[in-house]
């Protein structure tokens, strides 16, 4: 290249902008939706055979050099794309086209179709929703976005994942959970491995026939995710953060000393509690105590702080003719609203997609994630257990209190406090608080430095930050999630495609409890546990998909098959004996100090599936699927099923005959299609296998966990759906309704059975559940005027389950769930629904009163109440049980608003559950009850009757309705008011577009009346006490749950 | 070009590789795959473990040894239905599903071994399950199959204790007495010896004096070219593998049992939150009274701020004594007493070795009749075994409850509730023990 050529170029180039310079001008423009007349944000504008671009910002503005006659292409995904000629215009408004839009599409398993065209119940929700709100996760930004999704908070723990139920329980033992596809690809985890900035669409495919492409995983319902991809373009830059402040909704559940004392005032006063019967000494120095000991802190209010979250994501997005990109990433610290809890992550993702020349095109995902989530390190129930008479740390003041305490309760013949807790063990190195006379201001304080022999009926338990700070608990995760496909485009319509892809998880769960940790700081009970777990699973799957539109024709059609591997290998070390709490190191233990449990588990799956999707004239639509789905985990003899799914829609409207402007659309939608499920199976649950273990003799082989059944098969879920949907006034309203009836066949069902055949339970196929559901959806433009729109969506489903057969049995065996026998019994027979709780019928609670010594542990209940003798026959026994609750609500609701006045936009997530129940454990730890007894006189001839009045009473611990409470509730979710800046000014700054917002969550929570907690969606579901949960056969028992958090939140936007 | 399209369409569909459906873990044995049977054995030892727990706290703290002291652990003090919920999950069902589970493993050495030695053995183990089942529960399931029916629910009916005994416990401690030598007594394994000492104390148990004698007294003839001896030292008398011992469930804490609760030790120790200060003062008067000292000072510390045993402190590698000398021969005492075999000079005269290792003069010529005799001897066990989970089984032996506890017990309470869930489970067909 000489100097003269170079010289040529820049006077060329130089020319050139001179000439342009003459014609360019800069376009302001607006993108909205033709349906809500909402902004639409992230629209790609194009001008045509250029390399000129721009994407809208998040008040669906965008600024573009033009000149006249070249042509602007806008596009959006779900809307129509439309052209327009550039003719001088100075501002453009373009209103896109959805709803009866002919190209908007629904993401549907191994394709798309039509929304015109789609005859399945299939919910979307699109990103721009998603980002409209401030969320954590994505399950929290579609709580109660909608119909026939309940998605519950079971827990305020920062990264805890909510509990997803679409539909009815397809299961009646094991998980709700449902299929995730991420692109296209079945991730094995849940929502929380994605971004909520990177997703373009939800799509939830709630039916049995839109899901039975996916057969035995599809069960539970499908969650299909799109994220976004990048656009031929300019690249364009997002950068989003908020930060919030959180804390628990509700306070003071349980009393400190002091007001225990005013309780006590009150009810001597009023004549409740007679108490000249007590030793007056101890009365008066127990009280003495409760009011006056120094420094008393309520638990509650130590364990709970404010919380904080901080998040920042940054996303690139763009593109060339050939190669399309985005790529984010994001960080997320979030401190618990209870100490020691948080969340911390990083996460990126990239989606690269490339036209290699006509025929092919390949792509890549990855996304991936690094975690840590530390929880709380002991159960909340047991550290709100106690009592709040004392500082959570020792003072002077505590301290000289309590030796004083002490001398005073001996000089009135009371055992000396240290008595049964001086000393410790031989084996602690550090005896914790040997004795009340060596405290040190810091020390924990414990119940028993406040003479908990004989002076109160404390707790002999350590004190609570003992329990909590001396053990830790956390885990971290990494996972990526790479996948790869190549596509080939044989003939015009006829694709064939391959996707390869494998998700890896590590996860390392991590807890330690140090030797103060143990209230005799024996190092015995000291323990460094540490769990490896590796997943990985290995997808390939080649389709061929044909589509094409010949007339009024539109056909498509797929056929595939697929392969997937799961492979999870696990090493959990058990360490004990801890030598120090300074250094923690498996080095230091002893040999015989140190467990190994290794774990190796292989599941294969082989499908092959196909699918036909036929439309007449927009008018007639049919689709027909098959799968056959082969899974390693059933027995040799019935490991392959087949799963048909058919439907059928017909668009009213799209007929000659119809001609309303009122009634705008009518569809008529029916579908029926069968899935399996695999359940709770693990891999080798139809094997009978031997456990080898260590014993006093050398190798044992231990009992196996399962009997071996080589006829364990699919259960299978026959699912018929009637839909119909309805847009009046050109569409500015809309209403949907569906109805579903689901069978479920040859349940997979883990059997309790007697331990005489060395199994809690074996997994058996028997029975038959019907569920039937409605669900309605209503979407309006409300008001558009000016500057100010306002539109609302409403969504509400109802779900009755029944029990319709149960092989050879007319009822499951009862299962009594909860902890240590406190719980209910719950009964699953024919007839019923699943997972009922019953229990004995109470009247009213026995009085505090009636208690030999009312006054002796704070928050003291009599823990009796009256009793239902139902059949009258002089004996209270589980003869006399009824139904006192179930846990899924009656309906469930959903109200979302978005309103909009010039810059400003304000949305509102409303959502509610109305009449289930929860039979909350909590009450029954926190009305005290150590040391209580009832006075001698209430029941002298211990018969269960009380003399006084003749009524049968009962521990309130036993099987009774006492710990029922309503889990309703109503919440205002999320509330959001934001304001975008005028883009004259931000584009002074080089930017595009820049949004501030507030934000609520849980702004109100309305509990039922009756409920104590601190959340009615909590759920326990998880063993203890020698309970198994069981999933929805043993549903609704709540312990310990985390509470509803409300936060508030300032966050940014930026696009540029 | 065009081969090479060709080529990645092809290999498009070869990546796409088929799975093999037939999966099984290497590191994991399947159940027909053995062939020798003596690691099933193990377990069947091993299950025994998780036994000791309960049976300690069944035997000291439901009777007058020991006291809990913390709701809801106190209803082992209240003789109603309260235990069954409120201990069901941390005693009886683990105790009931682990010996359960012992059987099962005895059961499938007995069908499927080779080995004379190891059925025997499996013998010992299953008689000796059901016998724990019978002493704590009264009538129980029983099931001698390997792999019984998991349809038919009639397998499940509870048989009176009497069939069992009859018809399983003899029989297979009879079988083990043919078989088993003496040989690995002291490797900690089941032995003639044991057999004989278990079968003895089993026809006490049923009131079958006349047999127990018989037994009991080949043990205490045999003990010695056993290699079984009275220790010199009462300080010793729990210590793991001493000669004392006739059988013992070996105890590690390398060794994880299916009990997940505090173990007998940390119960006996005081160091049990549940129950601090677990000495019941009813036991440090027994001790006063006998005005035995030296036994007194090496079992119990009745400080007023320990009240706890110093016999049982030996941590958690301490061996659960199933049966030991001392109480073979105070079993056979009591049934020369109830057969009127001798005096009753001579009878408490085979207490002395027992109490001169104690510092205590002989018993004998201090009582005359059946009842005085009858009464020494099991006030001699009371503080001889005491923290042994004897004491709770020797009152309902010896019908004794009302008069030493000091209270009318309806012999409702004599047995303990079978776990809840078992009747949940078999429909009602395993049912619940009266007043429970």
């Amino acid at each position: 290249m000489n100097v003269k050529f170079k010289l040529t170029t820049l006077v060329a180039l130089v020319f050139s902008t001179f000439v342009f310079a003459q014609e360019t001008y800069m376009l302001n423009g607006t993108v909205t939706s033709e349906s809500d007349s909402m902004p639409i944000p992230g629209a790609n504008i194009i001008v045509v055979n250029t390399t000129r671009g721009a994407t809208t910002d998040f008040d669906g503005k965008f600024q573009i050099e033009v000149k006249n006659g070249e042509v602007l292409q806008v596009s959006y995904v779900g809307y129509a794309t439309q052209s327009v000629t550039i003719n001088n215009q100075q501002d453009l408004n373009i209103v896109l086209k959805e709803g009866n839009s002919l190209d908007e599409v629904v993401i549907v398993g191994y394709g798309t179709r039509k929304k015109i065209h789609n005859t399945g119940a299939i919910a979307q929700v699109k990103g721009k929703e998603v980002a409209a709100i401030q969320a954590n996760r994505v399950d929290d930004a579609l709580a109660g976005k909608l119909s026939g999704v309940l998605i519950q908070n079971q827990s305020g723990e920062p990264g805890a994942d909510p509990k997803i139920q679409i539909r009815a329980a397809a299961s009646v033992t094991g998980d709700s959970n449902p299929l995730i596809v991420v692109d296209g690809y079945p991730i094995s985890g849940n929502l929380a491995t994605v971004n909520p900035n990177d997703i373009e669409s939800v799509e939830v495919l709630k039916d049995a026939a839109s899901a039975a492409i996916y057969g035995s995983r599809g069960a539970n319902g499908v969650i299909l995710v799109t994220t976004k991809k990048g656009r031929t373009g300019k690249t364009t830059f997002s950068y989003n953060t908020f930060y919030s402040i959180s804390s628990k909704y509700r306070d003071n559940i349980l009393p400190t000393g002091r007001e225990w004392d005013n309780t006590i005032e009150r009810n001597v006063n009023n004549g409740s509690w007679d108490l000249s019967g007590l030793d007056q000494d101890i009365l008066a120095l127990r009280r003495e105590m409760y009011r006056n000991a120094p420094d008393q802190v309520a638990v509650e209010d130590w364990l709970f702080q404010n919380g904080y979250t901080m998040n920042h994501d940054f996303s690139m997005s763009g593109g060339s003719e050939s190669v399309n990109y985005f790529a984010s990433m994001g960080y997320q610290d979030t401190e618990g609203i209870a100490i020691t809890q948080g969340f911390e992550r990083f996460n990126a993702r990239l989606n690269l997609d490339a036209k290699l020349g006509d025929k092919f095109k390949t792509g890549l995902n990855v996304n991936g994630f690094a975690s840590r989530r530390d929880v709380l390190a002991h159960g909340q129930r047991d550290l709100l257990r106690a009592y709040s008479i004392h500082p959570i740390f020792h003072t002077e003041a505590s301290i000289a209190f309590v030796q004083q305490l002490d001398q005073q309760a001996q000089a009135i013949g009371l055992n000396p406090f240290d008595g049964g807790f001086s000393g410790g063990n031989a084996d602690s190195e550090t005896p914790m608080n040997a004795s009340i006379y060596t405290l040190q201001p810091g020390d924990y304080a414990h119940d028993w430095h406040y003479g908990r022999n004989g002076l109160f009926g404390g707790s002999s338990n350590q004190g609570p930050a003992a329990k909590l700070l001396e053990r830790d608990r956390y885990e971290t995760t990494y996972f990526v999630n790479l996948s790869t496909y190549l596509q080939y485009s044989i003939i015009d319509g006829l694709d064939i495609r391959t996707v390869l892809g494998a998700d890896l998880r590590d996860t390392k769960q991590y807890f330690h409890a140090l030797s103060q940790a143990d209230r005799r700081g024996e190092i015995a009970r000291t323990s460094l546990d540490e769990t490896n777990t590796k997943r990985s699973s290995i997808l390939s799957e080649t389709t061929l998909s044909y589509n094409k539109v010949i007339g009024k024709h539109d056909i498509s059609a797929v056929v595939g098959f697929e392969f997937q591997n799961f492979y999870t290998t696990a090493i959990a070390t058990n360490g004990t004996n801890l030598p120090n709490d300074d250094i923690l190191n498996y080095n230091l233990l002893t040999q015989e100090s140190i467990v190994v449990t290794e774990r190796d588990e292989t599941i294969a799956r082989n499908s092959v599936f196909g699918r036909v999707q036929y439309a007449y004239d927009n008018r007639y639509l049919f689709s027909a699927s098959l799968r056959r789905d082969g899974d390693s985990r059933f027995g040799a003899n019935q490991r392959y099923a087949n799963f048909p799914a058919v439907s059928l829609g017909w668009n009213m409207h799209n007929e000659a005959f119809w001609n309303s402007e009122t009634l705008s659309t009518v569809k008529l939608r029916v579908s029926t299609g069968s899935l399996g499920t695999t359940a709770f199976l693990g891999a080798y649950n139809s094997l009978s296998l031997l456990n080898p273990s260590a014993t006093a003799f050398g190798t044992g082989y231990l009992i196996p966990d399962d009997i071996e059944n080589a006829d364990l098969t699919w259960q299978t879920n026959t699912e018929t759906n009637f839909g119909i949907d309805l847009g009046f006034l050109n569409n500015r309203f809309r209403l949907s309704v569906d109805y579903y009836t689901s069978d479920i066949e040859d349940m997979l069902i883990s059997q309790s059975v007697s331990e005489v055949l060395g199994t809690a339970a074996i997994n058996k196929n028997i029975g038959d559940l019907r569920s039937s559901g409605l669900e309605f959806e209503l979407g309006a433009l409300v008001m558009q005027k000016g500057d100010f729109t306002w539109s609302m969506n409403a969504n509400l489903s109802t779900v009755e389950t029944e029990i319709t057969d149960l092989g050879d049995l007319d009822a499951l065996p009862d299962e009594q769930f909860g902890v240590s026998g406190r719980g209910p019994v719950f009964r699953n027979y024919v007839g019923g629904e699943i997972g009922e709780m019953w229990g004995l019928e109470t009247t009213a609670v026995v009085p505090t009163g009636e208690l030999e010594d009312p006054t002796l542990s704070p928050n003291n209940t009599s823990g009796y109440s009256y009793v239902v003798d139902q059949n009258g026959d002089g004996e209270i026994n589980e003869d006399d049980y009824v139904k006192i609750g179930q846990n899924t609500p009656d309906f469930y609701w959903g109200m979302s608003h978005n309103l909009r006045y010039k810059n400003f936009d304000v949305s509102m997530q409303f959502q509610g559950a109305q009449g289930g129940e929860v039979y909350n454990l909590d009450p029954l730890y926190f009305e005290s009850q150590w040391g209580r007894s009832l006075r001698s006189d209430f029941d002298a001839n211990d018969d269960g009757i009380a003399d006084e009045n003749g009524l049968f009473y009962d521990r309130n611990r036993d099987q009774t309705d006492h710990g029922i409470q309503d889990a309703s509730y109503i919440a205002l979710r999320n509330l959001t008011i934001g304001y975008t800046f005028n883009s004259d000014l931000i584009s002074s700054i080089g930017l595009n577009s820049v949004r501030a917002y507030v934000a609520a969550t849980n702004l109100f929570y309305i509990m039922g009346s009756d409920y104590t907690g601190y959340n009615p969606e909590g759920i326990k579901n998880f063993d203890g006490g020698g309970d198994t949960y069981k999933g929805p056969t043993t549903f609704g028992v709540q312990e310990g749950a985390s509470p509803i958090v409300r936060s508030f939140t300032f966050g940014l936007n930026v696009n540029f | 070009m065009k081969k090479i399209v060709y080529l990645i369409v092809c290999s498009m569909l070869v990546l796409t590789a088929c799975e093999d459906l037939d999966q099984a873990p290497d590191n994991i044995a399947s159940s027909d795959s053995l062939t020798n049977f003596g690691g099933v054995l193990n377990a069947a030892y091993y299950y025994q473990q998780a036994a000791a727990t309960p049976m300690a706290v069944m035997g000291d703290f439901r009777a007058d040894n020991m006291e809990m002291r913390e709701a809801p652990y106190t209803d082992f003090h209240t003789f109603n239905s309260n235990l069954t919920t409120s201990m069901g999950d941390q005693f009886f069902a683990p105790i009931y599903r682990n010996l359960y589970k012992s059987i099962l493993s005895a059961n499938n050495v007995i069908e499927n071994s080779t080995d004379d030695t190891q059925i025997a053995e499996a013998k010992f183990l299953r008689a000796l399950s059901y016998f724990k089942l019978v002493i704590v529960f009264g009538d129980v399931t029983v099931n001698l199959s390997a792999a019984p029916s998991t349809t038919d629910t009639s397998i499940l009916v509870r048989q009176p204790k009497e069939e069992v005994y009859n018809t399983v416990i003899i029989p297979d401690l009879t079988d083990a007495i043919a078989v088993l030598d003496n040989s690995e007594i002291s490797n900690g394994r089941a032995s003639q010896l044991a057999a004989q000492a278990l079968l003895g104390k089993v026809y006490a148990t049923m009131g079958n004096y006349p047999n127990a004698e018989a037994f009991l007294g080949d043990v205490i003839s045999n003990a010695s070219s056993a290699g079984v001896t009275l220790v010199s030292d009462f300080s010793e008398v729990l210590d793991d593998g001493n000669s004392e011992i006739i059988f013992a469930t070996q105890k590690s804490t390398t060794i994880s049992d299916e009990y997940d609760f505090s173990e007998f030790t940390v119960w006996y120790g005081g160091f049990e939150d549940k129950a601090l200060l677990p000495l019941n003062p009813d036991l440090i008067t027994a001790f006063d009274d006998a005005g035995d000292t030296t036994r007194k000072d090496l079992t119990i510390d009745d400080d007023p701020t320990q009240l706890k045993s110093v016999k049982r402190n030996l941590g958690l590698e301490s061996d659960w004594i199933e049966i030991r000398l001392s109480d073979v021969i105070l079993l056979y005492a009591e049934a020369i007493n109830e057969n009127g075999s001798d005096t009753a000079a001579n009878t408490l005269a085979l207490l002395d070795d027992i109490r001169t290792r104690a510092g205590l003069g002989s018993l004998s010529g201090s009582a005359t009749t059946q009842d005085e005799v009858r009464k020494a001897i099991l006030d001699e066990r009371r503080l001889e075994l005491a923290f042994e989970g004897q004491r709770w089984f020797d009152l309902v032996r010896t019908g004794a409850v009302d008069a030493e506890m000091g209270q009318t017990i309806n012999s409702n309470y004599y047995v303990f509730p079978i776990p809840i869930s078992e009747i949940n489970s078999s429909d009602g067909v395993i049912t619940q023990n009266a007043g429970y």
